[in-house]
């Protein structure tokens, strides 16, 4: 064939043919659907090619409503969309539809169409074109499918980014699991999430480590128990193999009825469990609880037939949980050296305030407040006495809970031979660790039902029993106690708590050596002193001794009244140098050896001439002052003579003077070449007597003459002759709250 | 300060001094709406028609997606209106997800409202357990995806000249669809509100007038949703309408219109 007879009279013939074409063949066998339907969309026209599109006979297609052939996705947008648009401007473009074809499959079209109006602008009739569009139509769903992906992936990314940057502004471990918890909620639209770590981060060597929670946020309060208990204490084992999904299914109200009956309660779907990890250590995980619908819309999937998130999410939550992981290393760093800081600073205020604690029990108490402060929440000091334990102090945190904590102290005392803590501890001289308290141990330690609700009741979790010794003898245990709200112990706390109980080892050590010696000492003299005085016919005598009030020191004050043969009486006041309890044995030793004196009567003078004289042969160590005195009651006759002693005061006739005896030189002194010397004199009747020690009348501000002035001045004033009531006097009036020395007083009144 | 009037596109019309009338246009497309019903209540009301933020000529850069995550969103913007209007005893006439969107306006503010028209109202679309509400989930499903399919001639270069110069109507009559067309992220999350909200619970607070109009063979608010609302909104009239379909007011505003008379004067 030529290329002439391709465009010859012939051909030219064929095409006139062609495009002459039959109207109505045009309309039945154009390339496109047409159709004409009445304003309520009941098709009146139809053409061929829509009814073999859509395999409906036209029988079928006429009469029917155009919307009713349509998806229900389509029906919809008819009346919200195309109706409408219709009736407003007339003609409508571009309208992609899906037809229903008769065996169910749909025909994806575009759909043009105009509406033929009356003269009064009312709809009469619309005609509808309809192409199809099924691959124009997919590559359309295509390219929204990856705009979409695109937009997702780049908030995604948007999540990332500000995940790492609040990560990286987050410096304490509650600062992580919020933005964790906050941030994992945010990136699935989730209903509530939260963070559980475990206790002890592990590199797989304990097989079902235990989970604390450190953040949550919008899930319910039970449900994280519920959950552990549905793991069976295997969730951080189970959940190291990757991001999981526990849908609320079927499945799951059969297995796990709780925990589907509590996520119902809380209008949860599903809960999606992802690692938190750092390196291939396990760190914790972290729980999102999702809803039904975003907020308060209906849920798009039907109910019971989650699907889990998508696996780009998936990929997000991976990540979030590893770089929660790497920010929590971070932070855990960071807290312990800040709280190393702490500790130091801890034991320093610690050692300072020791040092100020004059006895054992201040001590514990004060340690007991510091303790309470800054390092747990419980804080008990058990002591060792001859009688067994003590329990000096139990101290609470929280004042309101401090009755529960008194309640321990006074009734609940750790028993011999319990498990408790702080009685093993004190077995075993060494550190006990419970890290934390299961509900058998704290049935264990406690000795009755009462006991064991305390001990719930203050929700401990954790517990450290340090013994403290002082030169390897226990003295007592420091036992400390953490609850749920500050955490378990760290192997730092437990070395602070024992930095702290070697402190109180040496403190408490040491105020109870004091404290023996000091109760020694007293015990000493106020055996070693003669007691009640006795009646002498005559007179009327009254004695006070009075200890200093600080300090160990004892002194080695005395009095003595002995009824002599014949009569007279002898008295003595002294006092022998220094303060302890050599002091207090010195004085015991004169005092006997005077007493043996008396057998023969020597005059005053002549007591101390032999005491002076015997003093070596005693072994007496002390110097010592003395007054010496013989009375006879009944003529009033006096024979005084000092050793060094301060003079005795007289009042008589309502005034008081201090009698002029020349003191002698100490008893003790190196030898003076003189005798002493006496003085004699009468103390009148109704006369009174004062003797004393150098206590009464010394000050640490005034000199000693001040001292015996006041001294006068106060009998004179004090308007009694009675040596009782004259001795209260004198004492609440020459003597303040604090006595740096013994004193020594002895008063005696000649009746009338 | 927003200007709630410029956001929403307010117009005003009728009688200064009548009684409000406040007209609510529902999903799909914009005040234009009521084009063939508000002129009727303009001799004798004050009518006052708005666009919802993100459809028709509102102001697109109010459209929150947290605050219209839910219908109360769109429910304060119509107590804000009245506010800046200083309306009382209004008639809030809802058509389709208005009539709901107006039950949560009454709710946050009863001492504005005299009366509710609702035009097609459902509560709920998706069915549940001894309630039907004519769609299924998949049913949702297919709506997003015919609304993903049509962008309805909307591109974001010939926006601008849709939304910003309503004082130039000549630019947008040129655009295709113009009435119905909107950014297609707000439209889809317009139809998720619209079609997963579950207002059934707010019915029964209602305690003015109500009018509930019910359309013949309506696939979006069918015959037993209408019956449904009518039940449950205490003391309210249930008035079939002849016309088919879900959009009286363009298909048979005179039906319409009277209904809402015979109701107002009733």
């Amino acid at each position: 064939m030529d290329a002439a007879s391709d465009h010859g009279p012939d051909a030219q013939g064929q095409l006139d043919r062609l495009l002459d074409e039959d109207p109505a063949d045009l309309y039945e066998n154009a390339p496109m659907g047409y159709l004409s339907t009445l304003p309520d969309g009941r098709i009146v026209k139809v053409n061929r090619t829509f009814c073999v599109w859509t395999g409906r006979p036209v029988e079928d297609v006429v009469g029917s409503r155009f919307q009713d052939l349509l998806s229900v996705g389509g029906r919809v947008f008819h009346e919200t969309h195309l109706r409408p648009l219709l009736r407003m401007q007339g003609a409508v473009r571009e309208i992609a539809l899906d037809v229903v074809r008769i065996d169910g499959s749909l025909l994806p079209c575009l759909l043009n169409a105009v509406e033929v109006r009356d003269e009064d602008g009312a709809q009469v009739l619309v005609r509808a074109t309809l192409f199809e569009a099924t691959a124009r139509r997919r590559y359309e769903r295509e390219l929204l499918a990856a705009q979409r992906a695109a937009e997702e992936s780049e908030a995604r990314s948007r999540t990332l980014q500000q995940v790492v940057s609040d990560l990286a502004a987050a410096t304490t471990v509650g600062d992580v699991a919020k933005v964790i918890v906050e941030r994992g909620r945010k990136a699935l639209r989730a209903r509530g999430a939260a963070v559980l770590l475990v206790d002890e981060p592990s590199d797989g060597a304990i097989e079902t480590p235990e989970l604390h929670t450190e953040g949550v946020d919008g899930l319910p309060p039970g449900l994280i128990d519920v959950l552990r208990e549905a793991a069976l204490g295997q969730l951080a084992l189970e959940l190291a193999q990757g991001v999981r999904s526990v849908p609320l299914n079927e499945q799951l109200r059969l297995r796990q009825p709780r925990l589907a009956a509590t996520m119902a309660d809380a209008g949860l779907s599903e809960l999606v469990v992802v690692p938190v990890t750092a390196d291939s250590r396990r760190l914790g995980v972290l729980v999102v609880g999702l809803g039904d619908g975003h907020g308060d819309l209906i849920s798009l999937e039907e109910p019971g037939q989650t699907q889990g998130p998508p696996p780009a999410e998936v990929d997000l939550l991976w990540t979030l949980g590893r770089q929660a992981g790497q920010a929590l290393e971070r932070a855990r760093l960071h807290e312990e050296t800040a709280r190393q800081a702490e500790r130091a600073a801890f034991l320093l205020e610690a050692a300072r305030m020791l040092a100020e604690a004059v006895d054992a029990e201040e001590t514990v108490q004060r340690v007991a407040h510091l303790v309470v402060g800054r390092l747990a929440d419980v804080c008990a000091v058990d002591l060792v006495d001859e009688h067994g334990m003590v329990r000096p102090t139990v101290r609470h945190r929280d004042p309101a809970r401090q009755d529960l904590a008194d309640e321990l102290r006074e009734r609940h005392l750790p028993q011999r031979g319990s498990p408790h803590p702080s009685v093993q501890a004190l077995r075993e001289g060494r550190t006990v660790w419970a890290r934390s308290l299961s509900e058998e141990f704290l049935a264990a330690i406690t000795h009755d039902a009462r006991h064991l609700e305390v001990v719930r009741e203050l929700g401990l979790v954790s517990m450290i029993s340090v013994p403290f010794l002082s030169e390897g003898r226990p003295l007592g245990v420091l036992t400390l106690a953490a609850d749920a709200q500050r955490g378990r112990f760290t192997e730092a706390d437990v070395e602070v708590a024992e930095q702290l109980a070697l402190q109180m080892g040496l403190v408490v050590g040491k105020a109870q050596r004091y404290e023996l010696d000091m109760r020694t000492s007293h015990t000493l003299q106020a055996n070693l002193l003669p007691g009640v005085p006795p009646e002498v016919p005559g007179l009327r005598t009254a004695v006070r001794y009075l200890a200093a009030t600080h300090g160990v020191e004892v002194g080695g004050d005395f009095y003595d009244v002995v009824p002599l043969p014949g009569g007279q009486v002898a008295l003595a006041v002294g006092d022998v140098v220094g303060h302890d309890i050599t002091a207090a044995a010195t004085m015991g030793q004169l005092t006997s050896v005077y007493r043996a004196l008396l057998v023969d009567g020597p005059s005053p003078s002549a007591t101390i001439d032999r005491l002076q004289a015997s003093w070596p042969m005693l072994g007496l160590q002390r110097m010592a002052t003395a007054l010496f005195v013989t009375l006879d009651p009944a003529s009033g006759q006096l024979a005084i003579a000092s050793a060094g002693h301060l003079p005795p005061l007289l009042f008589s006739a309502g005034s008081a003077e201090f009698l002029p005896v020349r003191p002698s030189r100490m008893l003790g002194a190196p030898q003076a070449p003189a005798p002493a010397t006496q003085w004699a004199g009468v103390l009148p009747a109704g006369g009174t007597l004062v003797l004393f020690t150098d206590g009464l009348v010394e000050s640490r501000t005034a000199d000693i003459d001040e001292g015996l002035e006041l001294l006068r001045a106060a009998v004179s004033r004090a308007g009694t002759s009675d040596p009782d009531e004259l001795c209260d006097r004198l004492l609440t009036e020459l003597t303040g709250a604090h006595r740096a020395d013994d004193i020594a007083l002895l008063v005696l009144t000649r009746l009338p | 300060m927003v200007d709630v009037l410029e956001r929403n596109r307010v117009r005003v019309a009728g009688v200064p001094a009548g009684r409000p009338m406040l007209f609510a246009h529902g999903f799909g497309c914009d005040q234009e709406m009521w084009r063939f019903v508000a002129p009727d209540f303009e001799v004798d009301h004050k009518v006052v028609l708005f666009d919802h933020v993100g459809s028709g000529k509102s102001d697109l850069s109010a459209y929150d997606p947290e605050k219209y995550g839910s219908l109360q969103g769109y429910a304060d913007d119509v107590v804000e209106i009245c506010r800046a209007l200083d309306l009382s005893d209004v008639v809030f006439v809802g058509h389709s997800v208005s009539a709901m969107i107006g039950v949560l306006a009454y709710q946050r503010a009863p001492e504005l409202f005299g009366a509710l028209v609702m035009v097609g109202p459902s509560p709920r679309y998706v069915d549940d357990e001894g309630y039907v509400g004519g769609f299924t989930r998949s049913d949702i499903l297919g709506l997003l995806d015919a609304l993903d399919s049509n962008h309805l001639g909307w591109s974001t270069q010939m926006a601008p000249v849709i939304m910003g110069n309503p004082d130039r109507p000549e630019l947008a009559a040129e655009l295709t669809n113009s009435f119905c067309s909107t950014d297609p992220d707000i439209a889809r999350q317009f139809a998720r509100v619209t079609f997963l909200s579950d207002n059934r619970a707010d019915l029964p607070t209602v305690a003015v007038p109500t009018l509930v109009l019910q359309c013949s063979a309506d696939v979006i608010a069918p015959d037993p949703v209408g019956t449904y609302v009518h039940e449950h909104v205490p003391g309210s009239v249930l008035t079939h309408l002849a016309a088919t379909g879900h959009c009286p007011n363009l298909s048979a505003p005179e039906e319409t219109t009277a209904a809402i008379r015979a109701f107002l004067s009733g």
